[in-house]
């Protein structure tokens, strides 16, 4: 119960900090909601109305577009986000001084998730509600909880990768300029500002070896009227799954309370 | 059962290697329950590998460490819950208000100190609302010492508390922590300020080159290291040098008209020194009696290390 309560005081005060920091709410919920008017509104004037998914399904293309924005901002609430903001948090000496009290290190870590999670689920229900409201995006019905699933494995994917990158960022500006870069290349292999039908083989195939690729894909074909059954795909839930593992092995093993680069 | 012992602190044989360079070379200290503990010693003497290891923060090389009866090398919940901490760098997130962060920190004890009160305590009332990162460097201390001490804890380590304070700021921290003393709280004080270990520490150990080169209650340090205490004056007509020589026990230094005598008996010394002037009528200015200081002795006894 207390410990409960620990995760809750750190989780409220991520989020104030957050909602106090302009640059974090200009590119974590700003910037989303700006792409995905930008990429509606390019394709209400030319382009495809319809996009095929490697899986053969056939959307929409607001429903592509919205699907991949959402894919696109569920890494900066939870990848992006916990990078850049932790190791200026360890470089300062912060979390040492958390760790000089009785609060339990884990805590830590399920704040940051708990953060994280309440993030990545607000932002999908802004660009969601957005892209039903305004482009007529068809909010799924059977499909539903393979989206939401989707949403929740991509930020415990997102979440572990991003504290997993902290332990090799040691300057602040490493950290906010190495996770930010990684996510937008990786949006350019994974189908999210670019149709993954008009993509070249070999950037289609790089894309698939990373987790952002198969949130994409998860999400957009749960959006696809003409998705069967649940929408969720074996592949895309397994190589999630795989990420997300090989991250929370790096971050529990690699994770630093104390400044590095005063000690490199 | 582990033997509980009287001292909040006990060292003994402590020692600490980085690679080839050693930076604490077999050191031997107690503290007291409810003492304040002045820990000094000039940049790179090992302070701050000793403190952190006090603390829980680092691994020691050899040696026997209790802090409350606990090996800091294994630093469990309920040790943690009764030792405070006020590290030496500001490291609270600019963004949270004085009272968020004093108030998170509470939560993570067991028995907390009231919140408001202890903002209050510091003197950071007014700043409550006022963010972290927006106050002066004397207030964020104020705020690093409120939460060092809002679990309520048996022992408080406070490392060089007042860097960075005006005077007033530092007699207010002084006045907190005398306040602390006398709740019976044990203190651990790191500080560069030889004035301020003087007003609060009970007893000192001064550190040099990863040893201790001297300990002992504050006020007997310079005694027991055989300084004597210092009687000046200025000569000002109706006296000369030769009428006062004699009432010394040891000779004095004279410079123009101003005379100053090292004396093991400043008692006596004073006693005939003024007995002459008053037999004579004659008039002495500018008398200073001064007891061996801290901050001589401390600079006598780290000079020879470059700094």
């Amino acid at each position: 119960m207390k410990d409960r309560g620990i995760v809750l005081a750190q989780a409220r005060m991520a989020i104030l900090v957050a909602l106090r920091t302009p640059r974090a709410m200009i590119f974590t919920v700003l910037f989303p909601l700006i792409l995905l008017v930008l990429f509606n509104s390019l394709f209400n004037h030319g382009g495809r109305d319809t996009a095929t998914l490697p899986n053969d399904l056939k959307l929409s293309a607001q429903a592509y577009f919205t699907a991949g924005i959402v894919a696109y901002s569920v890494p900066l609430s939870t990848f992006t986000t916990p990078a850049v903001s932790q190791t200026p948090q360890r470089e300062n000496g912060q979390l040492k001084r958390y760790r000089g009290t009785p609060m339990p290190p884990w805590t830590f870590i399920a704040a940051q998730i708990t953060r994280a999670t309440a993030q990545a689920l607000f932002m999908t229900a802004v660009l969601l509600a957005v892209g039903a409201v305004a482009y007529g995006v068809p909010v799924p019905g059977s499909t539903f909880p393979a989206f939401v699933l989707y949403v929740i494995l991509g930020t415990a994917t997102c979440c572990s990768l991003g504290i997993a990158l902290t332990a090799f960022t040691t300057t602040p500006d490493s950290a906010s300029t190495i996770a930010p870069f990684t996510v937008v290349i990786l949006a350019f292999f994974s189908g999210i500002w670019i149709p993954v039908d008009q993509l070249p083989q070999w950037l289609e195939t790089i894309g698939k070896i990373f987790p952002l690729y198969h949130l994409a894909l998860g999400l957009q074909t749960t959006l696809s009227p003409s998705a069967k059954g649940s929408g969720i795909d074996t592949q895309n839930v397994l190589v999630l799954a795989l990420w997300a593992i090989a991250g929370a092995r790096i971050a529990s093993t690699r994770f630093r309370w104390e400044p590095q680069a005063a000690r490199a | 059962m582990p033997v509980v012992s009287e001292a909040a602190i006990s060292v003994s044989g402590l020692r600490k290697a980085y690679g080839e360079n050693e930076a604490v070379r077999g050191i031997d200290f107690e503290v007291a329950a409810g003492e304040v503990f002045g820990f000094l010693g000039p940049n790179g003497a090992g302070k701050t590998t000793t403190i952190e290891i006090l603390e829980g923060y680092r691994e020691r090389s050899a040696g026997e460490v209790a802090v409350l009866g606990v090996d800091p090398a294994a630093p469990t919940r309920a040790w943690r819950n009764r030792v405070g901490l006020v590290l030496q760098e500001c490291e609270l997130d600019p963004l949270w208000t004085v009272h968020e962060a004093v108030a998170l920190f509470a939560r993570f004890y067991e028995r907390p100190r009231p919140v408001e009160e202890t903002i209050e305590l510091v003197g950071l009332g007014a700043k409550r609302d006022a963010r972290v990162g927006t106050l002066s460097g004397g207030q964020k201390r104020r705020a690093d010492v409120a939460i060092g001490i809002i679990g309520d804890p048996d022992l408080i380590f406070l490392d060089e508390p007042t860097t960075g304070f005006d005077p007033t700021a530092r007699r207010d921290a002084w006045n907190m922590i005398e306040g602390l003393k006398a709740l019976g709280k044990t203190v651990f004080l790191t500080t560069h300020y030889m004035d301020e270990a003087q007003h609060l520490a009970d007893r000192v150990a001064i550190l040099r080159d990863g040893r201790i080169v001297a300990q002992g209650r504050t006020e007997e340090l310079g005694e027991s290291l055989g300084r004597r205490t210092v009687i000046s004056f200025t000569l000002n007509g109706g006296l000369a040098i030769e009428d006062v020589r004699s009432a010394f026990s040891t000779p004095p230094q004279v410079s123009g008209n101003r005379i100053e005598v090292e004396t093991a008996q400043p008692q006596a010394d004073l006693h005939r020194l003024l007995s002459v002037a008053e037999e004579r009528g004659a008039a002495i200015d500018d008398l200073e009696v001064r007891r061996p200081n801290l901050e001589d002795i401390f600079l006598e006894l780290t000079r020879e290390q470059g700094s």
